[in-house]
């Protein structure tokens, strides 16, 4: 009953027109990012950061959540019509997907893209009701020696999931860590880290980093690549899967969703990693797995439920700790501190407006995106073909203006043009983005919560390993940054995902 | 081109200055971190991991395409546009970035893309100017 009454409280805070606004402007750019290849959805909240300081708390956030899962809508249609994915997410629904439209199945590809979508999206939100609260109270019990470890867990797990050389990413998640702490110390009072520039005093501020790393270089790595693409036209009909379509996909959506939605939870593994193993399992349950890059339809059901559950897991960890899972909810949490909102255990208690606003806004979001996406469908393939080379502009321009009217400070465009160029050259030499700024997120409370522990413990590590909770953590970190010594698989590094 | 050779001594030069600072910002000690504590952690491991990034970038050999001219023009348009824009205020700047860029993606005729480039700089500060009240750098030329 507590909870149906939170969320009715939540369904008042939402229900007003400027937050509805506010939903509607979030899903739509999260579907249209979604369908644009290239830029992705931590790009495009990268991007909108700017707006939030100009907003009120509760409707910039619902806005920024709502560009997170409506970009796991999106992807799919490019998949399935054009054989583009949209976003990492939806790459797997390629095989599957376009091969349907080929054999004139496009319509019923992606009625159960969106109808599978809604489904897990709306499970998802409302496993997020249930389980953040609960983990919220549980840790409370978290003292600094818990935080750091968690902490710890946290970066490890993103490093060990990304792509590519874990050298590389372990050296990004470091240069994070190292960068956070920037500007003046909090304990001691001391500047560190400034050279003098008084520009770092207050430290590298994430809307600039994230901008510059995740909005401009991906559109400075786009402009490397050929920029004409193939538009197939694909006639469309029938986007109703039929009574044989729903028995095929009942199943691989329920699994796809609880696969997408424990995953999403997981820091590191984020939306994409639970397509691929609702794929392998989907094709593993199957009584006629040769159907499967033949266009089965199970394999567009499956990972696209996942990618949608997840998306509504990552948010689990990110308003019950404080603990972001991948970019998109990295930089989300720092849209939370830029707002004054301290995210942890306490902010579903003192912000329940914020908790319940959030998630009340994600019921009406998923009912948006599931009535907005089927009829929009043409006007999605007609903006694709807006060619990149007039869209990369705009984004670009969007971004300049973005970063100046933060502080009315030409400066801070210079600033994200250098994160741009940094973030470009980090992509060619394959250092991935994630880790640094998931640390660069997490840095400040994990130094402080490092220093508050050994202050408890009278200067005695052991307290981490003392504490059974952070032990847990500790370990299981250990434990990630040591099985590719033994196994000797990541250490050159070949990417898990391609 | 050896890449990993490259980034691996950038990223050692990196870390022995986070070494440098750490200590002279003091490190504390267990008992009592200092300002500098868990940087010059941070700053061994990523001298550590610079290394193996060096010896593996001396083994091993990876072609790197060179960077397509076509981001060094933007870059340089980009940082330019930023340097030029306190000065020259916001819409001549503006609109030679736009103009520059669309060429820059796809040679196109002259005239429509002036034309373009002034509907997209007038469209931006109308919208962010004008109606999200962002107050553009004016400059010297007033506008």
């Amino acid at each position: 009953m507590e909870i149906l009454k939170n969320l009715i409280f939540g369904l008042n805070i939402v229900l007003t027109p400027i937050n509805l606004l506010y939903c509607f402007f979030g899903v739509l750019l999260g579907t249209l990012v979604g369908v644009l290849p290239g830029l992705g959805p931590s790009a495009t909240i990268a991007l909108l950061l700017p707006m939030v300081f100009h907003g009120n708390p509760v409707s910039s956030i619902i806005m920024l959540a709502g560009i997170t899962y409506g970009a796991q809508y999106g992807g799919s249609t490019t998949s399935i019509l054009l054989n583009i994915p949209g976003e990492a997410s939806s790459v797997i629904t390629c095989i599957d997907g376009h091969q349907m439209a080929k054999q004139g199945r496009a319509g019923p590809a992606l009625g159960i893209a969106a109808l599978g979508s809604f489904i897990a999206g709306t499970i998802g939100v409302i496993g997020l009701m249930l389980f953040a609260p609960v983990l919220a109270k549980f840790a409370l019990r978290f003292g600094p020696p818990e935080f750091f470890s968690l902490a710890i867990m946290s970066l490890t797990l993103v490093t060990y999931v990304s792509r590519g050389s874990i050298i590389k990413s372990l050296m990004m998640a470091f240069l994070g860590l190292a960068m956070s702490l920037v500007g003046m110390d909090p304990i001691t009072s001391r500047l560190r880290f400034t050279f003098g520039v008084s520009a770092l005093m207050d430290g590298f501020e994430l809307v600039y980093v994230a901008m510059g790393l995740f909005g401009m270089s991906e559109v400075l790595i786009n402009l490397d690549k050929s920029m004409r693409r193939e538009i197939l036209e694909a006639e469309i009909k029938n986007l109703l899967p039929t009574k044989q379509d729903w028995k095929d996909s009942a199943k691989p959506i329920a699994r796809g969703t609880i696969i997408g939605f424990l995953f999403g939870i997981i820091p590191g593994f984020g939306q994409a990693i639970p397509t691929f193993l609702s794929y392998a399992l989907e094709k593993k349950f199957s009584k006629k797995p040769e159907k499967f890059g033949k266009g089965a339809i199970e394999g567009v059901a499956g990972p696209e439920s996942a990618n949608n559950a997840a998306s509504s897991g990552t948010f689990i960890p990110l308003l019950s700790l404080g603990i972001p899972v991948n970019p998109s909810t990295a930089i989300l949490l720092g849209a939370l501190m830029i707002l004054g909102l301290q995210p942890g255990p306490l902010l579903i208690k003192t912000r329940p407006d914020l908790f319940w606003g959030v998630i009340a806004s994600m019921y009406i979001g998923n009912v948006i995106l599931v009535i907005l996406n089927l009829p929009l469908i043409g006007l999605w393939v007609q903006i694709l073909k807006v060619p990149y080379s007039i869209l990369y502009v705009l984004i670009i321009l969007i971004c300049q203006i973005g970063a100046y009217s933060i502080n009315n400070d030409v400066n801070d465009v210079l600033l994200v043009n250098i994160f741009g160029f940094f973030g470009y050259l980090m992509k060619r030499y394959d250092f991935e983005g994630a880790p640094l700024i998931m640390a660069l997120v997490l840095g400040r409370m994990l130094e402080s919560s490092l220093r508050r522990a050994l202050m408890m413990s009278d200067g005695n590590p052991m307290i981490f390993l003392a504490r059974p909770i952070s032990a847990i953590f500790l370990v299981i970190a250990i434990i990630l940054l040591i099985s590719p010594l033994l196994t000797r698989k990541r250490i050159v590094g070949e990417p898990i995902e391609s | 081109m050896r890449s990993d050779l490259k980034s691996g001594i950038f990223f050692l030069i990196i870390s022995l200055v986070i070494i440098w600072e750490s200590i002279r910002v003091e490190l504390g000690t267990f008992l009592s971190p200092g300002s500098g504590f868990l940087s010059f952690g941070i700053g061994l491991v990523l001298c550590g991991l610079s290394i193996v990034l060096i010896l593996r970038g001396l083994k091993i050999r990876i072609y790197q395409k060179p960077i397509s001219i076509r981001v060094i023009l933007a870059l340089i348009s980009l940082f330019i546009y930023s340097l030029v824009l306190e000065y020259l205020g916001f819409v001549v700047p503006t609109f030679f970035l736009v103009l520059f860029l669309f060429q820059l993606g796809q040679r196109r005729n002259w005239f429509l893309t002036i034309g373009i480039s002034l509907v997209v700089t007038f469209l931006a500060y109308f919208i962010f100017g004008s109606l999200l009240h962002v107050y553009f750098p004016k400059g010297i030329l007033g506008i």
